[in-house]
């Protein structure tokens, strides 16, 4: 009787202690439980300290009238909050940003839906979706000349989300076999403007923009052609294509051809000079990873709307007269006007015509997993200055990303790099995923 | 009567034959039972993955997986939060990496890591070893076949493999890894024979170790499989931003 009572107490324990467990492994998988509904998002918290070159042109057009000191200091909490909810071939997604930027000058909250689209599928072959949706066409890494529609990628942190524009859009698909074109995908979209509301940086309100994307899997090559148009939008045509040429060896390229595009530019006195122009921007990048998991991204570009050297050298010598000017006069409106005459130099991230480009990411090295230390640079190839940053990510806990990174601008007086407002900015971020 | 004296001779002859000793399976019927026996047709499953590091701390991945045919794989991520929504293609020899956040899908290659640890892009998305590997010899090795397969082409993520297979279940127990230069990359253990979904024996777990990693364990659990025929067109770029709508 004890032997049998023994044997019973071990077949519970076992039953109580195994569940599905099997072994030393749990079989269990409580995560393939499908819901209709999903709800997750990000927390960031993000700080940057500024440690400023006072002698840059961007440092004197910001800080004229004040002392900041040596360096500056920024808070930026942001939440981004995703979900979706599904119901047969209906589908809605959304996406939101939230984040308070707190600096010297006081603190600012952003409020953005950067999602918000329904889809329906009738098939696997036909999507149709209507409302917010980001978009990133091209193949590069750092920019994207054929991308059209895409909001502008900041090439420091190239894998930020951004706020999408408004569209209805189709989707159709096709796959072939046994035969050099492999897939195919059409994609057609209309834009329109609605005025204070939505897809105001694409026209006037009423406008309806169109956009076109056939994509090619031909030949083992991804290949798109784009189209890009509508009432106060140039004319854009874009192409980008990528292949892996070895297992360990990818190359990508894109070019984006505009016409008739409005181009302001500035002289040494500030006098802006207004153009139609034509435009091509391009680049060619690849992706090398070798044996030791080193990871190399590099690209060339070359930007269409960028300033030959001439014209960045008149930008920064009216900057100076206009500094000199208020030193002179002690008028603000030297430096008021300066400030807004600079700004469609300013809103490019680069604004030179030829960059390069190169990432170097290790994974886990010194057999530290989740560990991944990399080193980045963007050369402006005018005057080669450029912004050097080393930088790691690391995730000691599921979910839980620890980042930090440091900008070093380097280049003479009077160059792209050279004149940032920073003469090295140190930033380090916590994202927690849930 | 001949006639039918003949067609009993012949009843008789077959007999005699099917109840003789089996026919030995060569290398390649082999390799190909094994594929079958692990990987039944199209279909969709779900795969665990669990890196260990050597204090014992432990990083889990859950993936929902789709095969069609012999080259077509798309892997979505379900869990953790972090990477939920990220997506994997592969067809044939080409990769492809789409992040939510990033938007469009980067090409990637077969020996990065989506997940990190000892398991690579090829592990994961393991094709047929058909379809890579052709068998240079076929031994025994304490009582299991053991094949040495060779890859097919330089694209292939390992140059070779040592593959030990039980006689019975056509499973393998053991693959170890080689690199051209003769190198061990890592070793794959394949444990806990069961029913995965819809019937369908095999080992539910594969429990890697890598030289290159010294004191660390990746394992990858596989359940709840189900024979699923998808189009073509699940398997496609455009497609793998909505493919968990497929769940």
């Amino acid at each position: 009787m004890p032997s049998l009572r023994c044997i019973w107490l071990a077949v519970l324990f076992t039953a109580l202690a195994g569940g599905a467990l099997a072994g030393e492994y749990d079989l269990n998988i409580p995560e393939a439980q499908k819901k209709p509904y999903d709800l997750g998002g990000r927390f960031e918290l993000r700080y940057i300290q500024h440690w400023l070159n006072d002698q840059s042109a961007r440092y004197r057009l910001d800080y004229y009238k004040r002392d900041p000191g040596a360096y500056t200091e920024e808070w930026r909490p942001q939440l981004e909050l995703q979900g979706g909810f599904r119901q047969g071939m209906v589908q809605f997604h959304f996406l939101t940003h939230h984040e308070y930027d707190e600096t010297s000058g006081g603190g600012e909250w952003t409020n953005r839906v950067y999602e918000a689209y329904a889809s329906i599928k009738p098939s696997v072959n036909l999507t149709i979706e209507a409302g917010k949706k980001s978009f990133l066409w091209g193949k590069g890494y750092a920019w994207n000349p054929a991308g059209f529609i895409n909001r502008p990628k900041d090439p420091d942190d190239p894998e930020l989300n951004l706020e999408g524009y408004t569209a209805l859009g189709v989707d159709y698909i096709k796959s072939f076999s046994g035969s050099s074109l492999r897939n195919l995908a059409l994609t057609a979209m209309v834009l329109p403007v609605f005025n204070g509301w939505e897809n105001t940086s694409l026209g006037q309100s009423g406008d309806v923009n169109y956009a076109l994307k056939l994509y090619l899997l031909w030949h083992n090559t991804d290949l798109d052609f784009i189209y890009f148009g509508g009432p106060n939008q140039p004319d854009s045509y874009g192409f980008d294509f990528a292949k892996n040429l070895t297992d360990n060896f990818e190359v990508h390229g894109e070019a984006g051809y505009r016409s008739d595009v409005t181009r302001t530019v500035l002289d040494s006195t500030g006098q802006a000079a207004v153009s139609q122009e034509n435009q091509l921007s391009y680049l060619l990048g690849i992706r090398y990873l070798n044996a030791i998991e080193t990871t190399f991204i590099a690209e060339y570009y070359h930007n269409g709307a960028g300033y030959d050297e001439g014209e960045v050298d008149n930008f920064f010598a009216y900057q100076g007269w206009a500094y000199q000017q208020w030193l002179a006069t002690g008028k603000d409106a030297y430096m008021q006007r300066a400030n807004m005459a600079t700004r469609p130099y300013y809103r490019q991230r680069n604004f030179g015509s030829d960059y390069f480009y190169l990432k170097i990411t290790q994974k886990e090295p010194f057999g530290i997993l989740y560990f991944n230390p990399w080193l980045a640079v963007i050369v402006n190839l005018q005057d080669l200055s450029f912004n050097l940053q080393p930088g790691m990510t690391y995730t000691p806990v599921t979910n839980l990303e620890l980042n930090f990174r440091v900008g070093i601008p380097i280049g003479p007086s009077g160059s792209e790099f050279g004149e940032k407002e920073d003469a090295a900015r140190t930033e380090m971020w916590v994202r927690y995923y849930f | 009567m001949p006639k039918h004296l003949l067609l009993v001779l012949g009843l008789i002859l077959g007999l005699l034959l099917a109840a003789g000793p089996a026919r030995a399976l060569t290398g390649p019927q082999i390799l190909e039972q094994v594929d079958r026996n692990l990987e039944p047709g199209d279909l969709e499953m779900y795969r665990k993955i669990i890196n260990i590091e050597p204090d014992g701390k432990k990083m889990e991945y859950v993936l929902w997986f789709l095969r069609k045919d012999k080259d077509k794989i798309v892997t979505l991520f379900v869990s953790p939060a972090s990477e939920e929504g990220r997506a994997t293609l592969r067809l044939g020899d080409n990769m492809w990496l789409y992040i939510p956040n990033v938007g469009k899908p980067i090409r990637i290659t077969s020996m990065q890591s989506v997940v990190g640890g000892v398991f690579n892009n090829a592990d994961i998305m393991r094709l047929d070893y058909s379809v890579e590997y052709t068998v240079s010899t076929l031994g025994e090795d304490q009582g299991q076949y053991l094949l040495d397969l060779k890859a097919k082409t330089g694209a292939v993520a390992y140059d070779r493999l040592k593959m030990w297979v039980l006689k019975k279940e056509l499973v393998p127990t053991k693959i170890e890894c080689y690199a051209a230069t003769g190198m061990l990359i890592k070793t794959i253990h394949f444990k806990e024979i069961k029913d995965v979904g819809e019937g369908v024996v095999r080992p539910a777990v594969m429990d890697t170790d890598s030289p290159l990693y010294q004191g660390y364990r990746s394992i990858m659990i596989s359940a709840k499989l189900k024979k699923r025929r998808l189009p073509d067109e699940v398997f496609t770029l455009n497609y793998l931003p909505r493919v968990k709508d497929l769940r």
